[in-house]
């Protein structure tokens, strides 16, 4: 065992000895072309030394090569190519060494065979390049600059009825795909264990077969990525990217439901558990309540100079994020809304796009001025003295998403008016003159958004009141 | 001219002469010692200079104007956060984590294997397990088990996002409160709430960024350091106000000194420490400065924001309000008017969860009840308010404790308790949080049939605060500090997001 670690230890070294004779012998055939001019002659003194040094590292390189290869798991087909044009490469080094130092070997032709080892060491190093890195792994890139919308990866295809789609193809191949085939593919089969076919995966790896249908919890597969992260045995290893929570459920149901190759998602018993997660895959947009209230396309920065007049009037402005020059603004700590005010904040229309009132001295007038504020998607009004008179200036904010208009004089009246208000997805309309019997109309206007009119009550019940269970001292 | 003014004279030329010899040494020595001081100090504080840390990939710090807002990283879900600590750990076996099997295994001895290799706080040899001391029903369409505990809390049901797997490492009440808000056991770290108005500073220059209010007549068992700022500048530590008397200690006037004798003397002082900071350079000095101008404003907008009798006899109904003393539901209630007027981080401690079963305050079957009730009404009016008020959407409401209770019943010292109690359990206990981003009516996690351990979701503190900071705008990879040579964070090297709880 001792002797395997050992062996194994050896074997890492490849990588890091393949580099000497890719350097040595490229500066060996480098010099030899120069000595050929009168000019560099001189450099033949050190040619025979720097052939040997080349030779010898590529002797190591390829004895460690070979040991990481009976070590480690490597594909055999795919390693052959590689390894034998770095005997070669070895072969050729030593057999120009051997004419350097003692000009014998006439019938080797000195140029061609330079030639040829330069050619050998490229196609060697490309080779190894692709057994470690993956065959793809300058093509993608490359592919990525020229062929645009083009890519290799597996991308999740949108699974438009889940119920039809199926378990194996649709849902677990890209799960796999994403996180384990890196390391268990055609041409890297770590635990000689290929996950990338259906037949190969239930196969199993060296320590036998990963998968037990019908049984997840005896599956080594799914053991493994439950394992503790720190745990050595924890699959995907620590430092690669994880399987999340609910992918690992789909896996476990999965395996649980017989590991079939073909079957719909509809064949199989869905415990109430995994019903969320199924629905998750058809459309990840149900689960996403988010309110996009920062618009895609970037704008211009706003202008330092008025930001600084902004900010020295103690209005608080923000960008809405660091690599944003969208702003935030509110008036927290100013309440005191003036025409001025106004003026400074329509300069920043284009990056204005939420802004606070809140318990500011805002009018119906002053209303007036911030509705030409065309781009904001969330104002807040609350507690305000605006009325049904300010409210219809409002239909200009057409990219409005939150409104709040809590704590002002509004009526329902006001409210049916902005009809402009399309992508309205939340409205606050506690303590106004809003009528319950006018919700239904309001809501009808505003599809698909929240609307709250609070007034909430929190009942006092029989033990609220019921005296507190007296502390005893003994019992 | 006497032989004795002769004398005299001879004596002040060698004082004069002495005084001259030690000026200029004590000078030579006090200006080099200092110089050299400030060479080191420079280099130790890398980040606390005027210069900007952006490129160590910390914050901008301006020491002249350390609370002003900044922006975070990305655009952030929650603007502020009100996080409810329950001090003294509640127990999840009688409030969220229904176990019917453990009431099966009611009275029987605990089965061995939970208890080898185990260490316990306070259970020594056998215990007897201990079914839930409540009924449970489920509620709302999310259908969350809720205990009749808690019957005000089960009408918010959908509002909330349980994490039911929540687990620590440590099983006494201070460095698992250490642990849970500065992600350290030991003191000297900053708490999250430092960590937080040091990333985005606060909206509201008037009040403190970090307000910490606490209730149940005690501190939590950790003392004041798990609102402290660590190594962060002091500015970024949680301000303590009180729900009684004054807001703030000191915050009135003295008698006989007005308003215009305030602002000359804190003038005259400000004028103090700005010669000492030319002189210096010491950042720490600027924040000083700043934090005088801001008390003198806190004089006037602090007495009023939070005077909670100015809200309507409504509200006060709602939350189940005792003006005029301290409770919980003041606090509550003070919570929401502050995060109205832009405070970034409000924390509240209530003391009292610790039912091991020693006396009857500190029991599963009276005390935890009682504190039950005085934290079920207000807590959920919070839910409720902070909806109607549009507030909600960018406020997160975090509660929790430090740990959980164990399905054994405590037996101290291998007696029977005098009354019913559960030990600190640190495998496996429930949080949840509401608002600004979270998934609503969602369940995270899963414990096994008694409630022992984490079969699915298991999280750590790192992983709650990695969300709170993700929430508040920040990668809580990104959000680091500069200090003893190298770059710290909340989450120190551990943290991984809940992807799965994020609406």
């Amino acid at each position: 065992m001792v002797l395997l670690s050992f062996a194994k230890l050896v074997g890492r070294f490849h990588p890091l000895l393949v580099h000497l004779p890719i350097g040595i012998l490229l500066v060996a055939i480098l010099l030899k072309w120069l000595s050929i001019k009168p000019k560099y002659q001189i450099i033949s003194i050190v040619l025979p030394l720097v052939f040997l040094l080349g030779a010898i590292s590529a002797i190591l390189t390829c004895i460690t090569g070979y040991i990481l290869f009976v070590t480690d798991d490597y594909d055999a087909q795919a390693i052959a190519l590689h390894q034998w044009m770095g005997i070669s490469v070895a072969i050729v080094s030593v057999l120009l060494y051997v004419k350097e130092k003692w000009g014998k070997l006439p019938f080797i032709p000195i140029k061609w065979s330079l030639l040829a080892l330069f050619i050998l060491i490229m196609i060697t190093g490309h080779l190894g390049g692709s057994i470690t890195h993956g065959a793809d792994y300058l093509s993608s890139p490359f592919k990525k600059i020229f062929i645009s919308n083009q890519s290799n990866e597996i991308i999740q295809k949108p699974i438009v009825q889940v119920q039809e789609a199926k378990v194996y193809g649709e849902i677990i191949t890209p799960l796999l795909a994403t996180k384990c085939y890196a390391c268990h593919n055609a041409n890297k089969q770590k635990g000689d264990f290929r996950m990338d076919e259906f037949g190969l995966l239930l196969q199993g790896g060296k320590n036998g077969k990963t998968i037990q249908p019908g049984n997840a919890a005896n599956s080594e597969l799914l053991k493994r990525m439950m394992l503790p992260l720190d745990d050595e045995h924890h699959m995907p290893p620590k430092e690669k990217s994880q399987l999340t929570e609910s992918q690992i459920a789909l896996i476990h149901w999965w395996i649980n439901e017989g590991a079939d190759s073909s079957k719909r998602v509809k064949d199989l018993v869905q415990p109430a558990k995994l019903k969320p997660i199924l629905l998750a895959l058809q459309n990840p947009n149900t689960t996403n309540t988010n309110i996009q209230t920062i618009p895609e396309k970037e704008v211009a920065p706003a202008d330092e100079k008025i930001l600084k007049q902004v900010q020295a009037n103690h209005i608080i402005v923000i960008p809405v994020a660091k690599n944003s020059n969208y702003l935030s603004i509110n008036f927290v700590v100013d309440s005191v809304i003036d025409e001025k005010d106004i003026q400074l904040l329509l300069q920043l229309k284009p990056q204005l796009i939420w802004l606070k009132l809140a318990y500011s001295n805002l009018n119906d007038q002053t209303l007036k001025g911030i509705a030409e504020l065309s781009n904001l998607t969330k104002l807040d009004l609350s507690n305000t003295a605006i009325t049904n008179n300010g409210i219809q200036y409002l239909n200009a904010l057409t990219q409005l998403r939150y409104l709040n208009l809590v704590g002002t004089h509004t009526t329902s009246m006001a409210l049916l008016q902005l009809t402009k208000l399309t992508k309205l997805k939340s409205l606050y309309l506690y303590k106004t003159g809003v009528s319950a019997k006018s919700i239904s109309a309001i809501a009808a206007l505003f599809p698909g958004a929240i609307i709250d009119t609070g007034g909430y009550k929190v009942p006092i019940y029989q033990a609220d009141t019921t005296e507190l269970i007296k502390p005893v001292s003994n019992r | 001219m006497t032989q004795q003014d002769l004398h005299q004279q001879r004596l002040l030329r060698e004082a004069e002469q002495r005084v001259i010899q030690m000026n200029t040494r004590r000078h030579f020595i006090k200006e080099s010692a200092m110089g050299l001081g400030a060479l080191a100090l420079s280099a130790f504080m890398g980040s606390c200079g005027t210069k900007s840390t952006d490129a160590l990939g910390g914050i901008a710090f301006d020491p002249a104007h350390p609370l002003m807002p900044k922006l975070p990283a990305f655009a952030a879900k929650a603007k502020s956060i009100i996080y409810l600590h329950m001090a003294g750990a509640p127990s999840q076996l009688e409030l969220f984590d229904y176990k019917p099997e453990l009431m099966k295994m009611d009275g029987q001895d605990c089965p061995p294997s939970l208890l080898a290799g185990k260490r316990f706080a306070f259970i020594r040899g056998v215990p007897k397990m201990m079914g839930g001391q409540a009924k449970f029903a489920q509620h709302g369409q999310s259908g969350h088990w809720i205990s009749e505990h808690l019957p005000h809390l089960a009408t918010v049901a959908d509002e909330l996002c349980f994490l039911k797997a929540m687990s620590t490492d440590q099983f006494n009440h201070s460095p698992a409160q250490l642990l849970m808000q500065t992600g350290s056991p030991r003191q000297g770290r900053p708490s999250l709430g430092a960590w937080s108005t040091y990333g985005l500073g606060t909206e509201n220059q008037n009040l403190p960024g970090f307000v910490v209010l606490t209730s149940g007549g005690r501190n939590p068992d950790a003392g004041k350091s798990i609102w402290g700022s660590g190594f962060l500048p002091s500015v970024y530590q949680g301000v303590q106000c009180r729900s009684e008397g004054d807001p703030v200690l000191f915050l009135q006037d003295p008698k006989g000194v007005d308003r215009d004798l305030r602002k000359a003397s804190i003038d005259a002082i400000n004028q103090v420490n700005s010669e000492e900071y030319k002189q210096y350079n010491d950042p720490e000095t600027l924040s000083r400065i700043s934090q005088y101008e801001m008390a003198f404003k806190m004089q006037i907008t602090a007495p009023e924001v939070m005077d909670i009798q100015q809200e309507p006899a409504s509200i006060h109904e709602m939350y189940g309000t005792q003006p005029g003393k301290t409770c919980f539901a003041n606090n509550v209630l003070l919570a929401r008017r502050l995060v109205e007027k832009g405070v970034r981080f409000v924390q509240l401690f209530d003391w009292g969860w610790d039912a091991h079963g020693v006396n009857s305050s500190l029991s599963i079957d009276i005390g935890l009840v009682n504190k039950c009730r005085a934290i079920d009404k207000p807590i959920t009016a919070l839910i409720l308010d902070l909806k109607q008020r549009g507030l909600l959407e960018e406020t997160l409401v975090v509660w929790g404790g430090e740990f959980g209770r164990t399905p054994m019943m405590e037996n101290r010292d291998g007696k029977a308790n005098a009354f019913k109690g559960r030990d600190h359990h640190t495998e496996a206990f429930t949080m949840w949080m509401a608002g600004a981003g979270i998934k609503k009516g969602y369940s995270f996690g899963e414990t096994d049939e008694i409630g022992y351990s984490a079969i699915s979701g298991k999280l750590e503190h790192y992983d709650l605060q990695a969300t709170i900071l993700q929430q508040l705008g920040f990668d809580h990879e990104k959000l680091t500090y500069q200090y003893q040579g190298r770059p710290f964070r909340l989450t120190d090297t551990r943290g991984k997001l809940i992807t799965e709880i994020l609406a």
